[in-house]
């Protein structure tokens, strides 16, 4: 009730402002009326009643100002008023306002984006509802021996034991698994045309618990995985890209592999799988087909839906509330020891424990590893951006408030507290934050996508409340560390000085145009760090891009095939030579080869071969060789140099004896006597025995910034069962312009066979380095924002400086200073304070660059060159900052100057 | 004239306003000389603080006002207590009683 009165009386205050005032006006004005009678009654004279009675109780308006400060709604009133004078300041210089704006915007918004990245990968839950309940199971000690595993050994889990963990009600509310149907994609149909996308199988309760929502049909049921349904569910993203969004994509047929599915469901926005660093096209649910085998196996009796033998399936549990981890490891931990050891016979008393742990499912598993520290070192980069922007803002305040000193004074001269001309000062920060804050936004956005695009990520960074709350909490502090540093300065000068002043002379302290300095070589110290760390990241992407790879990588297109209705070796050798044959006479292809592990992947086959019957001794790292299946002309087509011997031919089939390509290193390492043609290099049986025809020279595997490792090349029919491959073809033209008659190749062998990841081999190297072009991009990026703000910022500083220094300029002039004097009194200046910067920059910049190494490649944390690159970046902006006040300075007219005083 | 006049003490202002309105109806001048009156001119209000009071009193329902002519044929506003006002003053006065009882009693205490 009464704060119902309060608040109608406040606001009647607020919005019918003038009657209010007018009544207090009439009942103060009584009061002091009745007083003054009194005092006449008193007999005073009424002059003298008028003074005693002002003198004892205050003046009529500072009585009003009292009293209408007592209600909250003087405060609301004060802060609306504050807004619109703030307003109506920044509209007056609106060049200011805007540079300002964009300032604060550019740092904020890269912070933003970076957070962003940061979130997606080291913060954010899963998009499902009660995510903390979620958990990864592990195999911290891998699965036990005489298993078969995936690449995930860590992570892969049988069937027996996703069955005996599923029972486990008191732990889990629910357990699902899923297993993806290849390591990259799968073939796919929809209609006529064969095509790829990323599937995975899953349990019958995989939707339900994980509480993933429908757009659209409905998701699996446990019958749907004991009768292996031949049902799909669609994501929200794949039903967009393939479906248009169509309502009548439910009930479509699928070809997954050449198998009918239905169309089912799709999911509901947002949800890419439980892998976001991947997101997933289609689910099943899983299968027994032998064409449907978990990541593409052959299919073996050990490859089968339940086999023991094949740890395949990876889980993600859901914890019933309240059970923690520790509680709900120690249930399981007795039903995982015999559910591991089903089917593995007797278990030896001196196998390794098998382990079993939880994983958090916050952030993106795996990319964690990669990406923490990178993340932190562009965090920081960011924010040495954004202090440099907050500095250029606090500076571009500072000046404008200076010549607004004697605006304050005059308010301070007229009764303003210190306590108002804060608020007036922050509230005008605030705008400029919230304006800047806009732009960040904005920025981010667009930033976040790109970041996501560069870095390869397949979910998009999302800008959630978290990233948001974060844009706000820098924001606010940026606000408040420049809005107060002005106005320290604008009031602690004494009125007196100020008013007495005229403008050209104004006040100017030693200690005010020291913080300025002060200020700038900070800047300066901070953008030679950055451009230290810029530096140091392009070198090391230009050891990247000019490492010799020791092929010709131009000219090459590479794609990746999958026949997966041919089984048998026999059937798999014509598979191939027949495409071979069909890619050589198609148009535009100069030579065609086949690869099994493609080059440039990350993928790679790693083992260790008997030499003349002999294995080597010593420890893998030195003895463990690198193998690949390859097709005839591999040398000639990739551009390999053959030192001695010969290529792959045609003729190399299952049934011609078996020969092997080593390379020079293999040949270095084994043959230091340089006759290793015609030895023999071999594996388990003596006539799995190849002979050595061919040394060739050392060429990139994986990555671009592997070592060269002994590599063995067979062809690809001899070294059996025969793996899928790869295809390489070489053109004189662009090998992209391939990709439609391969097309045209691969349909009439089979209208069911996609064409896999084509490329060129160009770009499929660049990304075994895309992390670290991605972070040189970034940072370049940076680093010219950097320059840009620390240039304005320096030129502003000395522009100002100088426009202040007018009649002094004009005096020195006038007694004969020459012009070169007068550039050099500018000069000197900018000089001083960049050599200021340089000894302040130059050890954190050390210090930065240790903490990047494990970043950098091929270049060292005190590289030289960056360092020097950096100090001269920064004296190049300090000068060219200088030269136009300092040309100014130098066409100052004495007699305008002098006039001017 | 008493040669010297202090502040009301803190918080007890609010009381002394409604104890005079509880009299009779007033208006602000009113109230300052009557305070003063009463307090043998211990007690001497500002105009600012006085409306101040009075403008939260107001707020928080214990008063009201209207506007009347006086005896001199002045306009002024003048202050009732409500009902909500004459039960806070009761309370208040009681606690009042009650603490400065206490704190005679500390003080006399040898």
């Amino acid at each position: 009730m009464s704060l119902l009165r309060n608040l109608g009386s406040g606001l009647r205050s607020l919005f019918r402002k003038e009657q209010v005032n007018r009544e207090l006006d009439e009942e103060l004005g009584e009061y002091l009326e009745m007083a003054d009678d009194e005092k006449m009654k008193q007999g005073m004279s009424r002059q003298d009643a008028l003074r005693a009675v002002r003198l004892e109780g205050g003046s009529l308006d500072g009585t009003k100002e009292i009293v209408r400060s007592g209600g909250w709604e003087s405060v609301v009133d004060t802060l609306w008023r504050d807004l619109l004078f703030a307003a109506r300041m920044l509209r007056k210089s609106p060049g200011f306002t805007l540079v300002a704006m964009l300032t604060l915007g550019l740092g904020i918004g890269g912070n933003t984006a970076v957070f962003s990245v940061m979130n997606t990968v080291l913060l954010r839950y899963l998009p499902l509802p009660n995510p903390q309940q979620l958990v990864f199971l592990r195999l911290p000690n891998a699965p036990p021996d005489g298993v078969s595993s995936t690449g995930d050994v860590d992570r892969s889990f049988s069937y027996p034991v996703f069955e005996a963990l599923r029972k486990e009600h008191a732990v889990f509310s629910d357990l699902m698994a899923y297993v993806p149907l290849a390591v990259n994609k799968v073939a796919v149909r929809i209609g006529e045309d064969p095509e790829e996308a990323e599937g995975d199988m899953v349990s019958g309760n995989f939707f339900s618990g994980l509480g993933v929502s429908f757009t659209r049909g409905r998701g699996f049921a446990l019958e749907d995985e004991t009768a292996h349904a031949s049902v799909v569910v669609l994501s929200y993203s794949y039903w967009t890209t393939r479906f248009g969004r169509s309502p009548s994509a439910i009930g479509q047929t699928i070809y997954v592999k050449g198998v009918p599915f239905t169309v089912i469901g799709v999911t509901a926005q947002g949800f890419y799988g439980v892998e976001p660093a991947s997101s997933t096209d289609f689910w099943i649910p899983l299968q027994n087909r032998p064409e449907l085998t978990a990541w593409d196996e052959e299919p073996s009796l050990n490859t089968l839906y339940g086999t023991p033998k094949w740890w395949c399936i990876q889980l993600i549990g859901r914890l019933v509330p309240g059970v923690t981890e520790s509680q709900a490891l120690a249930k399981l931990d007795p039903v995982f020891q015999s559910a591991a050891l089903i089917g593995l016979g007797t278990p030896d008393p001196k196998a390794k424990k098998n382990i079993l742990a939880f994983s958090s499912t916050q952030g993106i598993q795996g990319l964690r590893d990669d990406y923490q520290k990178p993340v932190q070192i562009l965090l920081a980069m960011v924010a040495l951006v954004l202090a440099i922007a907050c500095a250029n803002v606090s500076m571009l305040l500072v000046a404008r408030n200076s010549t607004r000193a004697r605006e304050f004074s005059v308010r301070m001269a007229l009764g303003a507290g210190r306590g108002r001309l804060l608020r007036q000062t922050l509230t005008e920060s605030f705008l400029l934050v919230a304006g800047g804050a806009t732009f960040g936004w904005m920025f981010a956005i667009s930033g976040s996508q790109a970041l996501a695009a560069w870095s390869g990520m397949e979910t998009p960074f999302v800008l959630d409340s978290r990233v948001l709350l974060f844009t706000l909490a820098i924001s606010i502090s940026c606000a408040i560390i420049f809005g107060l540093a002005p106005l320290r300065r604008a009031v602690s000068v004494p009125v007196g000085v100020t008013l007495k002043t005229s403008n050209a002379t104004a006040y100017r302290d030693q200690r005010s145009s020291w913080s300025g300095k002060v200020v700038v070589a900070s800047q300066m110290a901070l953008c030679l760090v950055l451009l230290v760390g810029s530096g140091l990241l392009v070198r090391s992407l230009r050891n990247y891009q000019t490492l010799p790879l020791g092929l010709r990588v131009d000219g090459l297109l590479v794609f990746g095939t999958d026949p997966f209705s041919v089984h048998s070796d026999e059937e798999k050798e014509h598979f191939y030579q027949d495409l071979l044959a069909r890619l050589r006479e198609a148009p535009g292809i100069e030579s065609a080869t086949l690869v099994s592990h493609r080059l440039g992947s990350g993928w790679g086959w790693n083992s260790v071969w008997t030499i003349d019957g002999v294995e080597p001794q010593g420890p893998f790292s030195e003895i463990g060789m690198s193998a690949n299946h390859v097709g005839p002309d591999f040398c000639h087509t990739l551009g390999i140099p053959i030192l001695r011997g010969r290529d792959v031919t045609d003729a190399d089939t299952r049934s011609a004896p078996k020969v092997v390509l080593v390379n020079e290193t293999f040949s270095n390492r084994f043959f230091p006597k340089g006759d290793a043609l015609g030895h023999s290099v071999g594996k388990n049986k003596p006539e799995n025995s190849f002979t050595v025809v061919g040394v060739i020279g050392d060429s990139k595997y994986k990555r671009v910034d592997e070592k060269s490792k002994p590599t063995l090349y067979f062809p690809f029919a001899q070294n059996t069962p025969i793996p899928n491959m790869q295809v390489e073809l070489r053109t004189h033209s662009n090998p992209e312009a391939l990709i439609p008659s391969v097309h045209a190749v691969l349909h009439g062998l089979d209208p069911n066979l996609p064409i896999q990841k084509p490329m060129t081999q160009r770009a499929q190297f660049d990304k075994s380095y895309s992390q670290a072009r991605l972070f040189a991009r970034l940072s370049i990026f940076f680093g010219v924002i950097a320059v840009l703000l620390v240039a304005t910022g320096l030129y502003g500083t000395l522009a100002y400086r100088v426009d202040r220094r007018t009649s002094e300029i004009g005096v020195r002039m006038a007694l004969g200073a020459q012009h070169g004097q007068v550039l050099w009194l500018i000069l000197r200046e900018s000089l001083l304070v960049s050599g200021a910067a340089i000894l302040a920059g130059v050890p954190v910049a050390i210090a930065g660059a240790r903490l990047m190494r494990s970043m950098l490649f091929g270049v060292q944390p005190g590289d030289m060159i960056s360092f020097l690159l950096a100090l001269f970046g920064v004296i190049l902006v300090a000068l060219t900052a200088s030269i136009i006040p300092a040309r100014r300075a130098m066409r100052v007219d004495p007699i305008v100057a002098l006039r001017y005083e | 004239m008493p040669d010297k006049s202090s502040d009301v003490v803190q918080g007890t202002l609010d009381m002394l306003v409604l104890k005079t309105l509880a009299l009779e109806p007033m208006h602000g001048y009113g109230i300052s000389v009557r305070i003063e009156q009463m307090s043998k001119g211990v007690f001497r209000l500002n105009a600012g603080s006085l409306f101040l009071a009075i403008q939260r009193l107001q707020r928080d329902g214990l008063i009201d006002g209207e506007w009347k002519a006086t005896e001199n044929n002045r306009r002024a506003r003048y202050y009732v207590l409500t009902k909500k006002g004459r039960q806070r003053l009761n309370s208040e006065a009681r606690e009042w009683g009650r603490q400065a009882a206490a704190i005679a009693r500390i003080l006399e205490a040898s």
